[in-house]
């Protein structure tokens, strides 16, 4: 009986058995074929049965059935659209897993943030890839605008395209806006504050949509709530359907543009050629995408882990007290400085407007048809200024311009900020020594005999102290000042520091006094005992006389 | 045929490993970010909440012998003393999930739903439950925390120990099922 049994033959059916199931999984691709893609040879079939994967499977369907070579080139893309959907997979996925424990109301949402970043395992990396991942995104989808204009890709038939670009600019921004109120911290509900009191400078209907999008006349339950819907139902669902509109385009109608040396250049024919042949999706497109996104998500992780110190976040957000230097998130800093050019109406609402209006109407101004760098000077150069002028509004737009602090105040805000960490959070808690230092009077060395290695945090930071008063002077904003530094034992495990600085008001000639007080705990101090993030707690108090 | 069995003798040239080597990367990837996530949906349940470890009082505080069981209503439990020992029993009957209750006349859990009966120990009397009430795992410690007694795996009742100021903690996260009714 068993001799009777033909090993080949059984060996034979159970191959193409497997084969068969596997031609089911892949939607046409045998084994010996699957083998051939991953090796990059051609095709072992006929007829070529990569091209029927595109129309039998839903996800290679979406994909184009090849691009062209010159289109493949790195220098032309740099693959950043590609990097962007992979971001925002990326936040997609955390951020269906945070929202496991974020709770959207006042009394919730911040103590669930300190939740997912103390108690829940992974809860730190999560929210860090979540928030470095959106800056991620906002930052390929801006380079990917600068991109397509510079290579002058927006024209004829990517038009529309182009506008639809335009509108995944406009929801990545809101998208990552109002993520940032989620936490209901200091920063989160100052700087959304912000950008919501700039909306209500527009003229006829500001009111309306700042009560829309807030809920009441000030940020509260309602608008916390409505950040977050919006943050995670309506934006996504909105980005999702146009990125579909704007890659629809992109593989079915018009492709990725070639470098405008092969379309308008006088390269010999065989070149142009070369530059138009087909280079098939399956497998060697396929083969880069899994490089490019496994290398998004390594380089992402990387820098997370190691080179990031970790989300924000700061105190809990108390709507009777707006700490100093409230900033907007960093890719608003160009309209914070537009902001401080003059009235908020024009800057904050109807210039950005129009700027908005112009960027997506680039492809109908723009009707020069070349695409090559040397015949549109113009907009090359209006690009380069555009970008520069970003640049000098972002600059403009940060806390340290244009907004006058005194310089007692300004020291030692930064020194010890109001919120978050300055350099006095970078002395570890051993190295703050009691006792009196008075800025030109205690020798900014050997502060800490008595200590076997000496205190080199507490006097480089008694240095910088120093440093900063020696500027104002030079500067003329303090007159005749006296500089003092005080560390206390205050308490067991608790120590107070104050900084205390007096001058000659050059107004009414009498003395003034500003001094600060940070209380500062063993436990809760920077990178010793427990994450950086979760240190920084200390109660402060400010006195000015 | 022949042409199966050469590609079959094939080396693996240099793309096929790189190939390789990226999708095991994002399959280990995936892998890990699936055990991440696990971990990171897994509840945790705080001292005092159902879920977590429940401490009731001392041994001074149980009910007697002859008295009525507790109700730990918001924990969900019944801390019932009885000759054989003392057990917490989970409140939901083993039937459909309903809350069964106290009956004083009876001396006995009745549940409200189909009427299945249980001792105060939690073995099942009669009804269409299929099985014994289901308990918690019991621990009486010293103040210094050294634990006295503590629930057997097989749920049997535990002897209440002669010292007063010993500390009952009713562990809800540690579920022993009841046995099934022959």
């Amino acid at each position: 009986m068993l001799r009777s049994i033909d090993f080949k033959d059984l060996r034979q059916k159970t191959w193409s058995a497997i084969d068969n199931r596997v031609r089911i999984i892949t939607a046409g691709l045998g084994l010996h074929e699957l083998r051939a893609v991953l090796r990059g040879d051609p095709p072992t079939e006929k007829p070529n049965p990569r091209f029927k994967v595109h129309t039998t499977s839903f996800i290679f369907h979406i994909r184009p059935r090849y691009y062209q070579k010159g289109s493949t080139i790195l220098t032309h893309t740099f693959r950043l659209g590609f990097m962007t959907v992979v971001f925002y997979t990326i936040e997609l996925i955390t951020g269906v897993i945070l929202m496991i424990y974020y709770v959207p109301t006042p009394d919730a949402a911040y103590s669930s943030v300190l939740q997912i970043m103390g108690e829940v395992p992974f809860g730190n990396l999560m929210r860090d890839i979540h928030r470095l991942g959106a800056e991620a995104t906002v930052i390929f989808t801006f380079l990917h605008l600068l991109r397509t204009y510079f290579t002058g890709s927006y024209k004829k038939e990517r038009s529309f395209t182009w506008f639809t670009g335009v509108i995944l600019l406009g929801i990545t921004l809101f998208l990552s806006f109002f993520g940032y109120l989620l936490p209901w911290d200091q920063l989160a509900y100052w700087a959304v504050t912000i950008g919501t009191s700039m909306a209500e400078s527009a003229p006829f209907f500001g009111t309306e949509v700042n009560l829309l999008l807030r809920g009441a006349p000030d940020i509260g339950a309602g608008g916390l709530l409505r950040a977050y819907l919006l943050h995670v139902i309506l934006l996504p669902l909105l980005a999702v359907l146009v990125l579909s509109i704007h890659y629809y385009k992109v593989s079915r109608e018009h492709g990725i543009s070639l470098p405008a040396r092969y379309e308008e250049g006088d390269l010999p024919a065989e070149k142009t050629k070369e530059a138009k042949r087909r280079i098939d999706f399956l497998p060697d497109l396929f083969s880069h995408e899994i490089y490019l996104t496994i290398l998004g998500l390594f380089l992402l992780l990387l820098v997370t882990i190691f080179f990031y110190g970790g989300a924000p976040l700061e105190n809990i957000a108390n709507p009777q007290q707006t700490p100093l230097d409230t900033k907007a998130p960093w890719y608003f800093w160009w309209l914070q400085g537009l902001l401080k050019l003059g009235d908020k109406a024009l800057m904050g609402i109807i210039i950005p407007t129009l700027l908005v209006i112009l960027l997506f109407a680039v492809p109908y101004i723009d009707r020069n048809p070349n695409r090559s760098f040397v015949k549109r000077p113009v907009a090359v150069s209006i690009g380069v200024f555009a970008v520069l002028v970003l640049i000098v509004l972002s600059y403009m737009g940060l806390p340290q311009y244009g907004i006058e602090t005194p310089a007692a105040t300004r020291i030692i805000q930064d020194l010890s900020p109001e919120e978050g960490e300055g350099p006095l959070q970078e002395v570890s808690y051993d190295q703050l020594q009691q006792g009196i230092y008075i800025v030109n009077e205690t020798p900014t060395d050997r502060m800490c005999p008595e200590m076997d290695f000496g205190c080199p945090e507490f006097e480089e930071f008694f240095t910088l102290y120093t440093e900063k008063v020696h500027h104002a002077i030079e500067a003329g904003s303090l007159e005749n000042p006296d500089a003092v530094l005080v560390v206390e034992d205050w308490q067991e495990d608790l120590k107070k520091v104050t900084m205390r600085i007096t001058w000659d008001d050059p107004e009414t000639g009498e003395r003034r006094t500003y001094e600060k007080h940070i209380y500062v705990h063993k436990n809760s101090h920077a990178g010793i005992t427990i994450p950086k993030k979760m240190a920084w707690r200390a109660f402060t108090a400010n006195v000015t006389i | 045929m022949t042409a199966e069995e050469t590609q079959e003798r094939l080396p693996v040239n240099r793309r096929e490993f790189l190939n390789y080597a990226w999708l095991v990367s994002l399959g280990f990837f995936t892998v890990s970010a699936a055990g991440a996530t696990y971990l990171f949906a897994l509840p945790r349940f705080r001292e005092g909440e159902f879920g977590g470890v429940i401490t009731v009082g001392t041994v001074a505080d149980l009910p007697s012998v002859d008295a009525p069981p507790d109700n730990y209503a918001k924990t969900k439990f019944w801390l019932s003393n009885t000759s054989e020992g003392l057990v917490a029993l989970y409140k939901v009957c083993t039937h459909l999930g309903c809350l069964y209750n106290w009956n004083g006349q009876e001396i006995k859990y009745i549940c409200p739903c189909h009427g299945s009966q249980f001792e105060k120990v939690g073995t099942f009397i009669l009804g269409p439950a299929p099985r014994d009430l289901d308990q918690f795992v019991i621990r009486i410690e010293t103040p210094e925390g050294e634990v006295l007694v503590e629930t057997p795996p097989t749920g049997d009742p535990i002897p209440v120990p002669d010292v007063p100021n010993a500390i009952v903690k009713i562990d809800t996260g540690l579920r022993i099922i009841g046995n099934r009714v022959a």
